[in-house]
């Protein structure tokens, strides 16, 4: 067997995996388990929120060791059902490498993504009714539609002006969405600025690192824990940065 | 009737609905979209139910993390999805706000107040996902194991 290719496909897969947003653990354990069952006894694999190192030995006594870094990434739920389905059936069936390989290559062209304006539409809805939630009125919803919409498309479209850096974006997104929210109640639109500007915040917040954080603490990982909570609480400062500078502008005028 | 509508029942529908946003932006498709929107309602509920306070929070995130782990188990997919979506309504989005707004009007007493209650939200709702989610599965393996074992 061509252990070189098995290595690889295993950290394609692993890689995906991380890029989907999946928990360490999920991670460590989907490559150990793949090389297993294609008869590796004891594979080590490392993984942090921006690497994976994954290390085999072949039965004949040769090492091979294989590291990836991990970019930024956001979260895809559908790939990472999909990577975990794959790697389940592969355990289970054990097709050549090749073959693996390929089905590996092809996860990404299968998933199902929603068209950008889709996603759009889902930063829009998010806030919509959250300001109800929050005690709002009819007006306020409107407002926090617009705000989410504006927020969305920063998100969505505005990748390249932004660039890639997490705490930036999220100050910039967020001075946005106070901006908008402050303009459109003091055009009379919304009643409560403080409502409006809470719920189109709600798309920014760091709910899905600070879930993570507790998971890969609880799960051991305490190095990934510590670095995905830093990622929370980073976060939650660029947003309190953010609206405030978005405040003060809407506040100049 | 009413009052027992408008107080629990559109609050949760309105969860339900945003939840559903956020499907979207997570790339949920199918039938994980409604488990997530009936996630973010039943977090709402118990919180609701338990009266809002930092206590009602993490009560309300067992109660996520328990449905999720359910859903998760019946579905054979990662837990992560429904947990994450479910939990966002609850994410104390309010409490950044108002402590930041505190703190550029240099109110430092109600400032420290809010950031130490947001600390706290947060902490509850993190605690009380996992707690229950850890639960589940110590008693999950332990049932699987007796049945494999009788």
């Amino acid at each position: 067997m061509d252990y070189d290719k098995l290595l690889n496909c295993a950290v394609e897969l692993g890689c995906r995996l991380m890029y989907s947003g999946a928990e360490i653990y999920r991670v460590e354990e989907s490559i150990s388990r793949l090389l297993q069952a294609y008869g590796l006894e004891s594979p080590e694999v490392f993984a942090i929120p921006t690497c994976v190192i994954v290390s085999v030995t072949t039965p004949e006594g040769h090492p091979i060791t294989r590291m990836r870094r991990i970019a930024a990434h956001g979260t895809d739920i559908e790939l990472l059902e999909r990577c975990n389905q794959l790697c389940r059936w592969l355990c289970a069936q054990r097709p050549t490498v090749e073959e693996a390989r390929s089905l590996v290559r092809a996860l990404t062209d299968y998933a199902r993504q929603y068209a950008p304006w889709q996603v759009l539409m889902g930063y829009g809805i998010a806030p919509a009714f959250f300001s109800p939630l929050f005690g709002g009125g009819a007006a306020d919803a409107v407002c926090a539609l617009i705000g989410g919409l504006a927020v969305g498309l920063c998100l969505v479209y505005g990748r390249r002006l932004i660039g890639s850096n997490g705490f930036f974006r999220t100050a910039v997104c967020s001075a946005l969405g106070s901006l908008v929210s402050l303009l459109l109640v003091r055009m009379g639109l919304g009643n409560s600025l403080d409502n409006v500007t809470i719920s189109v915040l709600m798309v920014l917040v760091p709910g899905m690192a600070l879930t993570n954080a507790m998971r890969e603490i609880m799960a051991g990982d305490i190095i990934s824990g510590l670095s995905r909570a830093a990622e929370a609480i980073l976060t939650a400062s660029a947003i309190a940065i953010g609206s405030t500078v978005g405040l003060a502008i809407g506040g100049a005028f | 009737m009413d009052m027992l509508w408008f107080d629990y029942g559109l609050p949760c529908l309105w969860a339900f609905l945003a939840c559903i946003g956020f499907t979207f932006v997570f790339n949920i498709h199918g039938v994980g979209k409604l488990i997530c929107g009936v996630g973010g309602a039943l977090g709402w509920l118990v919180y609701l139910l338990a009266g809002s306070t930092i206590l009602a929070a993490f009560l309300a995130s067992a109660a996520i993390g328990l449905y999720a782990e359910v859903m998760a188990r019946l579905r054979r997919c990662p837990v992560t999805g429904y947990l994450l979506v479910a939990l966002l309504p609850l994410v104390p989005g309010g409490g950044i706000y108002y402590a930041m707004s505190y703190c550029v009007a240099g109110d430092t007493g109600r400032f420290l107040d809010t950031l130490l209650h947001t600390f706290g939200m947060a902490a509850a709702l993190a605690v009380g996902a996992m707690l229950t989610s850890s639960l589940f599965r110590a008693a999950y393996l332990h049932l699987n194991h007796r049945k494999s074992a009788g």
